[in-house]
């Protein structure tokens, strides 16, 4: 997995490449340790970029998860864009989209920042 | 002069002001300043004559003032629904001055040889000599009550809670100021003219604060952008009767209803006695003026005094209601010298002690009054909403006071009557007084004590949550584990049948599946079956059989399955097979897995046991997962070393959290051990904590302190986040306050050394502003410090605090503050608000400098 990270105004853009899913090659961080690091900065509204992820097990929804809570409790938000058909489906049956935020565009996520 | 200046000119003062306050806070400072000028003057003519008629009397001029109030409470809260704010107040202040003119000319009239003298009405006025004083003395009691009442309302229409609590200081300043030069006047003056000249120059001050208020209502609709309109809104409906349902309605208001009316019953008392005193000193009108003069002076300058040296400081040291005692404590401890000592000997006249103590007590009473007293009273209104507020100020500040009074004068009549009073001497008078005025004073001490807790719920209403728990929100929306679950249950199906059969067994059968879940797994067979979105739920090599979801939820098949895992042949197989994959390298990855989730399904023999630990210990995490989900199942304590070793690794850390979080509070020891291990990887060390706040009990606690007092700096973010956790979750567990106080002192220390260090300044070299890096880490740093005042303080306050700080209004914020006032002892409010309060960054610099020496002498 790869994670590409830009900013865009307030708001911290990660780009996935891969699975979110138990790696023992893993050398980088994880994503909730992305987050964080993140948060250390400053920001508070991060924005994840699905367009590249074909899965996530449940590590993925484990570190998707510890995000949104850390991001929260700092009265930021997280919010998910460009998810496939496949992991929008998971997240409908396990009612995930009704805690976590998700857009069918990354612009469309930038913006509703913008609405808050 | 402009906003900046106004400023800097204040600050030279080092009055507490912030840039946009300066111009209102200044204009509110004349307004006081005059308006008690005026009302010192005509004070000390008013008690001069009032002396002068008969003691039978006194009673009435109180209990006339109290009963004909209701009439000018009636007009003035017509003229109030009526006319605007700004124009109701010039046009009393009008009024007023033109008053005091009518009154001069009376009391010219009352001379030997008036100035403009008119025959009729000299004769008139001089057998009519008490009729005038009591319409001056009523007159003078509305002219007072409404000045004073106008100016408070003012203050609450500009200023928020904490705003006012910082700059009341200031604001009573200028009342004591304006008080002394009314006094000291009126003293100079009585020495040179008679006394009823003093009133010709009050016309003149009453014209001058028409102009500050019309400064200081300009100052209102800048500030707090609301418009005269919509103040005139806020307080229409204001009568009386819709005054006394606003009061019977609430509960703190009758309470400070009470507080006032014990204080003013208990000052009058006091003034009566004093009264008595004074009249025995045998005195004329001129000689009595000028030494209440110089008395009243006296008493204002050491208030003024009083308040430069300790107002301030006790706002700041105390909670709002409770600074209220000083004054009853004292006055109690103050009257009790009456009974004994003579304030009058039948042979040698009035005695020296008496007169002293009189004054000294009187001068008592007026100095509280004048500095914390007041200044608290004011408080005690602002967290009441607009409209509450409105209708129930005027009618307790006019009203109540005034009826206080006739109760007051009321039971002088009384006890005049009862103990004819006539006919006793001073000291008999005197200490009759003094018991009634040291009950009332009880009374007013138990009112103080219960608006203290009710002070603190009015000021909760405006301090809203801004966000939910994001834990519990989550957890009332979806349940985590199962969404897990299911998402592994997906995956298992790309990996083997036997994998996904495992597992939808154990879902089936062992957790309680709710419709929606249930729909969930009907989903994947109506997939499977209809293959109508191949590309969104692939399977995998193997051939699946069509209803296998609906075949698995059978009972039958489920009873089957246990008995075949039951039987004894069944388990010799399997623990020889197990065995071979447990230990062989060789073996596939999918046949580990699938070895290791079945391993939760079969009873837990010593051959079960010892594979699955030797599964715990697989190099692969998808392995290690189904390891972990099965020992859990099975909670063996051979296990928990090796789950606990699994923290340390990221991609499994949550399922060995889970794991453990299987064993329940047994194993808290096994974690303590880790936790203080300092040679144990710090990966594992800091896993630890979330599974301790799982179990959230107390001994979880004990342990998560006890570490946290040994002040590792690796661990103290998730040591605070595991001690919050369970703090949210669980009432009734306590926290050592001393590590907790501890570890807040040395947050605010490294939040208070980043503020100051020397080379952050920002980009354009403003002292004391930080750049973005130093301002995340003490933002993250704030977060935690109220995660730790969470633990021992009132945990909804301190979360609503926080959310505050962060993310409110200016209005929320400074309730917040006021509420933190309340809430936090005076250590940790000395600390804490300079790095939370709205300051200009060189003012913050300043304060931090002040007291970053004695946080370090802590040992903070």
């Amino acid at each position: 997995m790869d994670i590409k990270i830009s900013d865009h105004n307030q708001v911290v853009i990660m780009d996935i490449d891969g699975e979110i899913v138990r790696n023992p090659d893993i050398k980088d961080a994880t994503l909730h340790q992305l987050v964080k690091s993140q948060l250390e900065r400053g920001k508070r509204d991060i924005v994840l970029n699905f367009s590249k992820v074909e899965f996530i097990d449940s590590f993925g929804v484990g570190e998707i998860l510890a995000s949104h809570i850390s991001i929260h409790n700092l009265g930021g938000k997280l919010k998910l864009c460009r998810i496939s058909k496949k992991l929008f489906l998971i997240f409908q049956v396990t009612m995930l989209n009704r805690v976590l935020e998700i857009f069918d565009d990354c612009e469309s996520a930038l913006k509703s920042f913008e609405k808050a | 002069m402009d906003d900046g200046r106004l400023y800097r000119f204040l600050r030279a003062f080092r009055i507490d002001v912030r840039p946009e306050e300066a111009r209102a806070a200044l204009s509110l400072f004349s307004y006081f300043f005059l308006i008690t000028f005026a009302f010192w003057v005509i004070k000390t003519v008013k008690e001069s004559y009032q002396i002068g008629v008969n003691e039978r009397l006194w009673w009435g001029f109180e209990l006339g003032t109290a009963v004909l109030i209701g009439f000018v409470v009636a007009i003035n809260t017509r003229l109030l629904n009526r006319l605007p704010r700004r124009k109701y107040s010039s046009l009393t202040l009008a009024f007023f001055a033109a008053c005091l003119v009518f009154f001069w000319f009376v009391f010219e009239q009352l001379l030997p040889r008036p100035t403009f003298p008119i025959p009729p009405v000299m004769v008139f006025a001089q057998q009519h000599a008490n009729v005038f004083v009591f319409m001056f003395s009523f007159w003078s009691d509305i002219f007072i009550a409404m000045s004073i009442t106008q100016f408070w309302i003012a203050v609450n229409d500009v200023l928020y809670p904490h705003q006012a609590k910082r700059l009341v200081g200031f604001l009573v300043t200028g009342g004591l100021l304006g008080g002394i030069g009314g006094s000291l006047f009126a003293r100079v003056l009585s020495t040179l003219a008679a006394p009823h000249t003093l009133l010709l120059a009050c016309p003149a001050v009453l014209l001058l604060t028409i102009l500050v208020v019309n400064i200081v209502h300009a100052e209102r609709e800048r500030t707090r952008g609301r418009t005269e309109a919509e103040y005139h809104r806020a307080g229409r409906g204001i009568g009386y009767l819709e005054g006394l349902r606003t009061v019977r309605r609430h509960r703190y208001l009758r309470i400070l209803a009470g507080i006032l009316a014990s204080a003013v019953i208990v000052g009058q008392l006091i003034n009566f006695q004093f009264k008595f005193v004074i009249a025995a000193q045998g005195w004329s009108l001129g000689r009595r003026t000028s030494v209440l003069g110089t008395f009243f002076f006296a008493i204002l300058l050491l208030s003024l005094v009083f308040h430069l040296a300790t107002t301030g400081k006790v706002l700041k040291l105390f909670k709002i209601p409770l600074a209220l005692l000083i004054a009853p404590v004292f006055l109690l401890l103050g009257i009790v010298p009456v009974f004994f000592l003579s304030v009058v000997v039948a042979t040698a006249g009035p005695t020296l002690a008496g007169r002293y103590w009189a004054m000294s007590l009187r001068g008592a009473d007026k100095m509280f009054d004048n500095t914390i007293s007041q200044s608290v009273r004011e408080l005690l209104y602002i967290p009441i909403p607009a409209q509450v507020k409105y209708r129930a100020k005027v009618f307790v500040d006019m009203f109540v006071n005034k009826l206080a009074l006739g109760l007051g004068a009321l039971l002088y009549w009384a006890v005049y009557s009862l103990f004819s009073f006539g006919l006793r001497d001073a000291d008999f008078k005197v200490r009759v007084l003094g018991i009634l005025a040291f009950l009332f004073a009880l009374v007013w001490i138990i009112l103080i004590w219960i608006i203290h807790g009710d002070y603190h719920e009015a000021l909760k209403k405006d301090i809203p949550i801004i966000w939910p728990d994001a834990q519990k929100e989550m957890e009332s929306r979806i349940n985590i584990n199962w969404t897990r679950r299911y998402v592994d249950l997906i995956q298992s199906r790309q990996q083997s049948l036997a994998l996904y059969a495992q597992n939808l067994f154990k879902i089936v059968t062992k957790e309680k599946l709710t419709a929606d879940q249930k729909e969930a797994i009907a989903l994947l067979a109506g997939e499977l079956k209809a293959r109508s979105m191949d590309s969104l739920l692939d399977v995998g090599g193997e051939t699946f059989f069509p209803g296998i979801e609906e075949a698995i939820t059978d009972k039958d098949i489920e009873a089957t399955i246990h008995e075949v895992l039951a039987l004894p042949e069944y388990r010799q197989l399997m623990d020889k097979m197990l065995g071979d994959i447990a230990g062989q390298k060789t073996a596939s990855e999918v046949a580990r897995m699938e070895a290791a989730n079945l391993m939760g399904l079969m009873e837990p023999t010593p051959n079960v046991i010892h594979n699955l630990g030797r599964m715990l210990q697989d190099p692969s995490p998808d392995v290690l997962n189904y390891a972990l989900y099965s020992a859990a199942a099975h909670r063996n304590k051979e296990h928990i070393p090796l789950i606990i070793a699994l923290l340390g690794n990221p991609m499994i850390r949550q399922d060995a959290q889970d794991a453990l979080t299987a064993y329940g509070p047994r194993i808290e020891d096994a974690l303590r051990k880790r936790l203080r291990d300092r040679n144990e990887r710090l990966e594992v060390r800091t896993a630890v904590p979330e599974v301790l706040a799982r179990f959230g009990d107390q001994k979880a606690a004990d342990i998560l302190m006890l570490e946290l007092a040994r002040e590792e700096e690796g661990l103290e973010h998730e040591l605070i986040d595991g001690l919050y956790k369970i703090r949210s979750n669980q009432a009734s567990v306590h926290f050592n306050e001393r590590t907790v106080r501890t570890a807040v002192l040395s947050l605010i220390r490294k939040n208070c050394e980043a503020y100051l260090a020397a080379e952050d300044s920002g980009p354009g070299g403003e002292p004391g502003a930080v750049g973005p890096a130093r301002k995340a880490a003490i933002d993250l740093r704030t977060k935690r410090i109220f995660d730790l005042l969470a633990l021992i303080f009132p945990f909804d306050d301190i979360v609503k605090a926080y959310q505050n700080v962060n993310q409110g209004t200016r209005k929320s914020l400074d309730h917040t503050l006021a509420l933190l006032d309340n809430i936090l002892d005076r250590e940790l409010k000395t600390f804490l608000f300079p790095l939370i309060e709205d300051l200009e960054p060189a003012e913050r610099v300043r304060r931090l400098r002040k007291f970053a020496r004695s946080l370090k002498a802590q040992g903070a």
